[in-house]
């Protein structure tokens, strides 16, 4: 079974990609003076006490004195035991800190994500469809100013707007308040919103363009000669070929906004999350928290690229499995 | 007809159609133009003809003569704008060229089908051929899918696929050109059309190929009792296949005839020409000098004039010359020799091939 193969052949280059991206991390704090033996030797200084010996005590309670080899072990153990550590900044270990973090991304996230998957290419084809008339010209200005707009100066707009002058929106995030309801849905309106609009232009541009190459292909005078009505020609024969090259950008777009632009509208939104969390530990020195949390964002980046090559295998019947 | 009548509404329609000699289709003044940035293109300028019933009519000319556009035309394929399509189509007595995109979504695929030329393209790579014949008859008809599964694969082992049920759920990718073409015409096939037009179906093959899928093709409007109207440029094909026969040239009818009057009689200057490139009747396969007339801007009088051995001045004078018996009732000719003024005697005496004493 070819299909199965491939999946587990790309599964496993995952593990590997991962394994790499551990290795690096791991070499680069190896490398990095470590801020607390460097503090422990300050303070020993200045209550008169030895500097060198200090060090070299807090070395040994954190297991640096022991050769590389078995650090990267324990390291590697860690990892993938999910022994992240201790956030000293939260005073919360760093996996149980992440999982808040995700409940309050992902309350946002999933939203944008699925708006975005649905209309993205249903406007692309629709933009297609009616190619170069008023209502594809505004569809794509729209993409286009969506994509241009950084997605946290456009969050801010929208605050000072309908939050601050217009008071539509709340202005600060009530985390307290229950996932499903109205409340919730109320103050999640304008990030969703923003992180549509920053991700749906490309996906939309993307879906116009191969569509509008699809639209126009001998298969459809086929189906057309065939009896089909135009809406199910759009939406079957033109639609089911334009996902193949949209499923690599979608995953890819999602990927970047999802790891990059959530961070700072969080911020600007005052939500808890997972960008949040990381920001506050970048400005605290969190190591653990930042480590923790660069590994997650990694680990969804390759888990994101594995399902982008399996999507895209599936979708297009003229992949062959073999020799992959 | 209307657009919700049984197939046995329509059958008893043909019937009807025969018996009072109304043929299945009749083309009148039929004229599609398409807007481009260099001005209105006229790709088929006022042509008109008939099929009748289980007849094979084949539309000849070289490429760009308007024989693809001028089928495309009859069921208004062709995309609105930038097309533009006036005439009258008339299908078993009723005049398809005016009625609504809904009925005419009912006549193509369910009473006039299309085959075309390249079968590597006619089909959607992104789904299997089993689906995209199922769905041409469950566009047509309301079967249960297993039903419409069973007639595709019927289908399929009719038109020489072999292991049919097999092969009912690959893709098109998994099919030789030859196939292709033969998933094609079963899918054309599906809803026994009265009509099938057949875009230059074999141009993309190879010459082994054509000639099975030629010979498929006659069995079939034997068995499906159907008409066949055949776009070519190859005239070996015309031979084999036609009834009738109209020869096509920069968007006008040249010449219309007998299959036997086209080969023997050839009466148009262009008809001669087309058949003096064949070895048989002496050609060198040198084509005809010349190139086809700007479609933007088609010069006043015949629109062959300029590559014609026989032009006078009043040639190239006034409309396009209309048809004119040439040598029998059915068969006509578009050139001003063989009006009251004319001579066209040189013409006749030039017919190629008159000297080759067998046929």
């Amino acid at each position: 079974m070819g299909l199965l193969r491939y999946i587990l052949a790309r599964t496993a280059w995952a593990v590997a990609v991962t394994f790499i991206i551990v290795t690096i991390t791991f070499l680069l704090i190896a490398l990095a003076p470590d801020p607390n033996i460097s503090q422990a030797a300050t303070q020993a200084a200045l209550q008169g006490g030895d500097p060198t010996e200090a060090a070299q005590r807090e070395a040994e309670m954190r297991g640096l004195d022991q050769p590389l080899h078995i650090r990267y072990i324990d390291f590697l153990q860690g990892v993938y035991t999910l022994e992240w550590g201790w956030s000293d900044n939260r005073a919360q270990p760093v996996t149980e800190a992440l999982l808040e973090g995700i409940y309050y991304t992902a309350q946002y996230s999933i939203p944008w994500t699925i708006l975005t998957i649905i209309i993205g290419p249903i406007v692309g084809l629709y933009s297609a469809a009616n190619m170069y008339s008023w209502k594809d010209h505004l569809a794509t200005g729209f993409a286009f100013a969506g994509w241009a707009i950084p997605n946290f100066f456009f969050a801010l707009i929208l605050v000072l707007i309908f939050s601050v002058w217009l008071n539509l929106f709340p202005l600060s995030y009530d985390p307290s308040a229950p996932v499903f309801s109205l409340q919730n849905v109320h103050q999640l309106v304008l990030p969703v919103f923003v992180l549509v609009t920053g991700s749906i232009g490309a996906i939309m541009r993307v879906s116009r363009n191969e569509s509008a190459e699809f639209q126009n292909a001998a298969f459809m005078k086929t189906a057309k000669a065939k009896g089909v009505s135009p809406l199910r020609a759009y939406a079957l024969h033109v639609m089911r070929p334009t996902l193949v090259p949209l499923s690599t950008t979608l995953v890819g777009q999602i990927l970047v906004i999802f790891l990059g632009s959530s961070l700072l509208v969080e911020i600007v939104f005052g939500i808890p999350g997972l960008g949040r969390i990381t920001f506050d530990a970048l400005i605290n020195q969190d190591t653990n928290l930042i480590l923790g949390a660069t590994l997650l964002f990694t680990f969804i980046a390759v888990m994101g690229n594995l399902v982008e090559d399996i999507v895209f295998t599936i979708l297009d019947p003229r992949i062959s499995y073999d020799d992959r | 007809m209307t657009a919700n009548s049984t197939t046995d509404e329509r059958l008893a329609d043909a019937a009807t159609g025969e018996q009072t000699d109304e043929p299945l289709l009749r083309v009148e003044s039929l004229t599609t133009e398409f807007d481009t940035e260099n001005g209105t293109l006229t790709a088929v300028d006022d042509v008109s003809f008939t099929v009748d019933p289980g007849e094979t009519v084949c539309i000849v000319g070289e490429s760009g003569s308007g024989k693809t556009v001028a089928t495309e035309s009859i069921t208004r394929i062709i995309n609105q704008p930038p097309g533009r399509i006036t005439g009258e189509v008339w299908f078993k007595g009723e005049n398809i060229a005016a009625c609504s995109e809904r009925t005419l979504r009912e006549v193509r695929g369910g009473e006039i089908a299309h085959v075309f030329q390249n079968p590597q393209e006619a089909m959607n790579h992104c789904f299997t051929v089993g689906w995209q014949i199922v769905e041409a008859i469950r566009i047509h008809e309301d079967v249960p899918e297993a039903a419409a599964r069973e007639r595709a694969i019927e289908l399929l082992d009719r038109v020489g696929i072999d292991n049919a049920s097999a092969r009912f759920d690959d893709y098109p990718h998994e099919f030789s050109g030859g196939q292709k073409q033969r998933v094609m015409i079963a899918m054309a096939l599906a809803t026994s059309p009265d009509l099938l037009i057949a875009d230059e179906p074999t141009t993309a093959l190879d010459v082994t190929v054509q000639s099975q899928i030629l010979d498929l093709l006659a069995e079939l409007q034997g068995e499906f009792g159907m008409a066949i109207l055949f776009v070519t440029h190859d005239l070996g094909v015309v031979a084999q296949l036609a009834d009738e026969v109209i020869v096509m040239y920069a968007g006008k009818v040249m010449e219309r005839g007998s299959v036997y009057d086209i080969f023997e009689r050839p009466s148009h200057p262009y008809t001669q020409a087309l058949l003096g490139c064949l070895p048989e009747y002496g050609g060198a396969g040198g084509g005809i000098p010349g190139i086809l007339p700007d479609p933007t801007a088609p010069p006043p009088g015949c629109r062959f004039a300029d590559r014609c051995e026989f032009v006078v001045p009043d040639c190239r004078e006034g409309d396009h010359p209309s048809e004119l018996p040439a040598t029998a009732a059915d068969h006509t000719v578009a050139c001003i020799h063989y009006g009251p003024e004319g001579d066209a005697g040189p013409i006749r005496d030039a017919t190629p091939g008159s000297d080759r004493g067998h046929r």
